[in-house]
């Protein structure tokens, strides 16, 4: 049996998403409901009658689930606020994960166990101290350095530092995905530009489009290397994991709520068989390159390894959007299963496939499942080709419904 | 006369519309989010019909909706 030294926490947006970390090895998941959760924009977002349902495939799993309500709170949130953790509560979800004051108090109030949000931006011992009478665990500021890190983990033993269940306070640190311009996430550039607030989950990312830097008084432009000026590149610490795990970290934290199946299963698998190799002693050089050739064929703004190794300025992206070796392309979605012969339907509704091309499916039961295509069944007919409207079936483990999606995967890089 | 649009469903309950326009709006304490006062709900989404010497400031709540969920019609 794998000796497991941190929890790998997958981001999960979607019931495809949730599927797919259970089937990276993900220990536990958090996500958001309705709008008071920092993707409250984005286009899927759970509503309170998914927590059951979330909760009880993460039992099934055997992971924990853990519900984000990290935004500003405003007066008429409170009773959405209570009713939400009373459901999280009911539902079993094992953790809450927050930076308001209200919520804090509120999952006190409830026993309702607390995981400390990033948001709060927690930099110091006496923080953690602080927040330890309310939270088991806490998630540090992304800005601090590996060094910070261990210092804090070391004088929590050393202070015998422990959370409302006895044990000593876990830290938990963002080790993969987006970073934002601001500290801790404390953005107000959509609210400026706007009016919409990314401290309320509705963030327009503003940062990530190019920018002209203008001197006022002369009119004339900056030269500067980069008119991305302020879009961080993502953050990856795959090839420092060992350091990371050394530090005293307990979770390890992947961001991305918005993003698809494929992502989430993708670089939670790469983490987990990451935290695994550290904990076998077989973390080598070769598999660093393998599992960052594998993150980089996932949505990607380029990598870094942030602030952790004490840099003092940022790495700043070269492009809007992706920069992602791979990309995916519709195709179309299920439409019929045979549980007999285990054979799925899909209909093509856009493009066309080929023998050879790399399929994507994902969806709520799959999670996601990548694969060459070998054989083509295209109406009844084996068939080299299939275009938009053809029926094409595939052997397939589990039931096919019209919320599993087809995609083709397409290398970038030849583009 | 104009009618005012509100797509209650994503509405992320920022209180820019109460703020701005506090004699067509309420937050909701139930839900948190905006509610249309006097609108007229058709599957979620709901109307209001309104003098046009209001359609200025309603207009501006419009644009001021930080997820676009306010048109006028």
């Amino acid at each position: 049996m794998k000796k497991r030294t941190v929890d790998i926490l997958a981001p999960v947006g979607s019931f495809d998403s949730l599927q797919a970390a259970i089937n990276a090895g993900a220990d536990a998941i958090y996500f958001g409901v309705e709008q008071l959760n920092m993707r409250s924009r984005s286009a899927n977002v759970f509503s309170v009658t998914d927590i059951k349902k979330i909760s009880q495939a993460c039992k099934a799993a055997g992971i924990k689930a853990y519900l984000t309500l990290n935004t500003v709170m405003y007066d008429h949130d409170r009773q959405l606020l209570r009713s939400l953790i009373k459901e999280a509560k009911k539902q079993n979800i094992d953790a809450v994960i927050a930076a308001d004051f209200a919520v804090i108090g509120y999952c006190r109030e409830l026993e309702m166990p607390l995981h400390i949000s990033t948001q709060a931006n927690i930099t110091n011992i006496e923080s953690v101290q602080f927040f330890a009478a309310f939270a088991d665990v806490i998630v540090l500021a992304r800005e601090l350095t590996l060094k910070q890190v261990a210092q804090i983990v070391a004088d929590i033993k050393r202070k015998n530092i422990t959370g409302p269940s006895g044990e000593l306070v876990r830290i938990e640190i963002f080790v993969h995905g987006a970073l934002c311009m601001a500290v801790s996430g404390k953005c107000y550039l959509s609210l400026h530009q706007q009016n919409a607030s990314a401290n309320r989950g509705a963030c327009t990312q503003n940062c990530r489009r190019s920018y002209l830097v203008k001197d006022a008084d002369s009119g004339d432009e900056l030269l500067v290397e980069n008119e991305y000026i302020m879009s961080p590149k993502d953050l990856c610490t795959i090839d420092i994991l060992d350091e990371v795990i050394q530090a005293g970290v307990s979770v390890l934290k992947i961001e991305g709520r918005p993003k698809g199946a494929d992502y989430v299963h993708t670089v939670t698998q790469c983490y987990r068989e990451a935290a695994d190799a550290v904990a076998e002693g077989s973390f080598t050089a070769e598999k660093i390159a393998s599992w960052k050739t594998a993150l980089e064929k996932v949505y990607n703004r380029g990598f870094w390894q942030g602030y952790y190794l004490g840099r003092q300025t940022g790495e700043w992206a070269t492009q809007s959007g992706s920069a992602a070796t791979e990309k995916k392309i519709y195709i179309g979605k299920g439409s019929r299963y045979y549980p007999q012969k285990k054979v799925g339907e899909f209909t093509i509704e856009s493009g066309s496939i080929q023998i050879g091309d790399t399929l994507l499916i994902t969806g709520p039961l799959c999670g996601m499942v990548k694969e060459k295509l070998e054989t083509l069944y295209v109406n009844g007919a084996q068939a080299l080709t299939a275009d938009k409207g053809d029926r094409i079936t595939l052997l397939f483990p589990l039931k096919v419904t019209p919320a599993d999606k087809l995609y083709k995967i397409v290398d970038t890089t030849h583009a | 006369m104009p009618k005012i649009i509100h797509y209650r469903n994503k509405c992320i309950g920022c209180g820019v519309c109460y703020e701005q326009q506090p004699s067509l709006w309420r937050m909701s304490r139930k839900d948190g989010k905006a509610i249309l006062l006097r609108g007229i709900s058709k599957k979620g989404i709901f109307q209001l019909t309104v003098p046009g010497e209001v359609m200025e400031q309603s207009a501006a709540v419009a644009k001021a909706c930080p997820v676009n969920i306010i048109k006028i019609v």
